[in-house]
């Protein structure tokens, strides 16, 4: 990479002022400390100091309390993951918290009748088949809702936006409907609390760590493969890609699908964390994710996905969050404080733009 | 379809009589042209003589209502513009051609990757540096002066951006280039480096057929004119032996009583 980037210094080199703005001069470091992402790890570990000290004895600053953090955060961190690939590609998904009720109230249904209910009497193959049932009914049911915003965005050349705000109130709707108007279901073997949904490897939660993993899958997706290159180019020039004879309604329905099929392990996670359906609890989730991206520095418009830099935001809304409820902060405020670092997040999104248009 | 068994003055691209009607609308009658490799043949004509049709029909974009299409001497029929790339043909756009937020060697091989050999490749892993390696080969092959590769395109120059379209569509095309307006968004030197490149470009052995209002300058870095009058091919000739004045006389008052 470094040879490529010197000058060509042919004698006929058809541009003699060369224009030097672009040459990048300093090194990798110095370079990543100047993205959005180093910026909001920044941020991240100001907000830290500033919760400890504000915190009583110190309380924000303990191994229980990072523990809870990172297990709030892995949900928003999952759909946050599947919200950078789609915003990437220019597309927009606002029924992701839906998508995981949907999926949890449809996964947990399956539990229970494959189950039997009360974890009485179960052996261990049972519970372990009736789990696996569980993930992979989560798993298609997301990735189903997915695949019905993609034909829609992509085939049906609906906007996502408008589209994602539809089948938003379709997919809660339909999720109290198979839920008796509502009423949360439980009963389903006490294992996948016990052995994934509060199972921790030292001091780490096992599905914030599988979160960070399909994090780190992502990263090398958008880095290194055609893939990521296509996301990126229908993201950024969506005419571009298609004279280059990308093919852009198959990928932006694989998009769907990813971010579908994410929203429908975050439902597992769901039922896994609480032992329990939790319909009422996510009608901010998508907002959340939205602001978490784009505080990463993942662009609006599309053609650039900061994995790292969701990763970070997600861990700055979670700070923010638990910081203001050990602060004893009253819910309400909590509210107001999200909505004006969304407004944060995309206000710095638009100086961004700015620059790059000048 | 091998560019070796092809004589080195034979026809890159051709058409010959294609028509082409919208509705009501004859946007095409009677046009006809020739490119043959290693020329440079320019496209005149008034605003809705047809020059875009024509060209859209040359891309693949549109289908001709009658007449023949040829590329590499043999008579094709194109039904989108994968076809036409894929028998060598690749269209250089006045904007919009290249995605802003990715870098000259990620444009350079958009649609083309090349991956890793093995198992990496088969997850789609790219093979960053034979990329880079390819990419700054071509640029230097054609002289384009770029001030690296990595950086983002929407930091480059109009005029190097340009001079990376055409580089673009040099590296995946065998037989033809077409241009459409390739100068018109540039300044007065960008343009003239674009037109030092689109020779040199011909001089590789291709076909190239530009589109442009830019008649003096045509003028300078063409072999050929081809003036669409009214949906018609009306004027085929050498660019030495034609003045500005010409041009726009055809252009505008061909068979002038019937124009009035």
């Amino acid at each position: 990479m470094a040879d490529s980037g010197k000058i060509p210094t042919t004698e006929k080199t058809i541009n003699p002022e060369i224009d030097t703005r672009a040459v990048p001069s300093r090194s990798f470091l110095l370079r990543w400390m100047s993205t959005r992402a180093a910026f909001i790890l920044i941020v991240d570990l100001v907000l830290i100091v500033f919760f400890t000290l504000l915190s009583k004895n110190h309380v924000f600053f303990s191994v229980a309390n990072f523990k809870s953090m990172l297990l709030n955060g892995t949900e928003i961190m999952l759909l946050a993951l599947g919200l950078s690939m789609l915003l990437g590609a220019g597309e927009f998904d606002l029924s992701l918290g839906s998508n995981l009720v949907l999926s949890s109230v449809i996964g947990a249904n399956l539990m229970v009748a494959v189950g039997g209910g009360q974890t009485v009497g179960n052996q261990l193959p049972h519970v372990i088949l009736t789990i696996f049932l569980g993930l992979l009914i989560c798993l298609l049911a997301g990735m189903l809702f997915g695949l019905v915003n993609g034909l829609l965005i992509a085939y049906g050349r609906i906007n996502s936006l408008i589209t994602t705000l539809g089948t938003m109130g379709i997919g809660l709707g339909l999720a109290l409907l198979f839920s008796k108007n509502g009423q949360d279901i439980t009963g389903f073997p006490i294992q996948l609390q016990s052995e994934f949904g509060l199972k921790t490897i030292g001091s780490f939660p096992v599905p914030a760590l599988l979160a960070l993993a399909i994090a780190v899958v992502l990263w090398a997706i958008v880095a290194h493969t055609k893939f990521g290159r296509h996301t990126l180019a229908i993201g950024s020039s969506r005419v571009a890609a298609e004279r280059a004879g990308l093919r852009i309604k198959p990928h932006l329905l694989k998009l769907t699908i990813i971010a579908g099929g994410l929203a429908g392990l975050a439902a597992f996670v769901d039922l896994a964390h609480f032992q329990t359906t939790v319909i009422s609890g996510h009608p901010n989730d998508a907002l959340i994710a939205v602001t978490a991206v784009v505080l990463g520095g993942t662009l609006l418009e599309g053609g650039r996905i900061s994995i790292f830099g969701t990763i970070f935001g997600v861990a700055l809304t979670m700070i923010l969050r638990n910081g203001l409820v050990i602060a004893g902060i009253y819910s309400s405020y909590q509210l107001v404080v999200v909505g004006v670092v969304l407004i944060i997040a995309v206000g710095l999104d638009r100086i961004s733009v700015y620059r790059r248009s000048v | 379809m091998s560019v070796d068994t092809t004589p080195q003055k034979g026809i890159a691209i051709a058409a010959e009589h294609v028509s082409k009607k919208f509705g009501h609308v004859q946007a095409l009658r009677d046009a006809s042209i020739q490119v043959r490799y290693g020329e440079v043949v320019g496209l005149c004509g008034d605003n809705g003589a047809g020059k875009s049709t024509f060209l859209r029909i040359l891309q693949g974009i549109y289908h001709p209502d009658s007449g023949r299409l040829y590329i590499d001497h043999h008579p094709v029929t194109l039904h989108s513009v994968r076809d036409a790339q894929r028998l060598g043909v690749d269209t250089v756009h006045q904007d919009l051609a290249l995605a802003p937020e990715l870098s000259v060697i990620d444009n350079m091989f958009l649609g083309h990757e090349t991956l890793r050999s093995g198992i990496l490749g088969r997850f789609g892993v790219l093979a960053h540096k034979e990329m880079s390696e390819k990419t700054d080969a071509a640029l230097r092959e054609l002289s384009i002066a770029l001030p690296s590769l990595t950086v983002p395109v929407r930091d480059l120059s109009g005029g190097q951006r340009q001079a990376l379209a055409v580089a673009r569509a040099v590296m995946w095309s065998r037989s033809a280039i077409l241009m459409d307006e390739p100068t018109a968004a540039l300044g007065a030197r960008q343009s003239e480096i674009v037109s030092q490149l689109i020779r040199r470009v011909a001089q590789s052995n291709l076909g190239v057929l530009v589109v442009s209002h830019d008649l003096p300058r045509l003028l300078t870095f063409a072999d050929r004119i081809v003036v669409l009058w009214r949906g018609e091919s009306v004027l085929d000739e050498p660019a030495a032996n034609l003045t500005v004045p010409d041009l726009v006389a055809t252009m505008v008052g061909y068979r002038s009583g019937e124009a009035i």
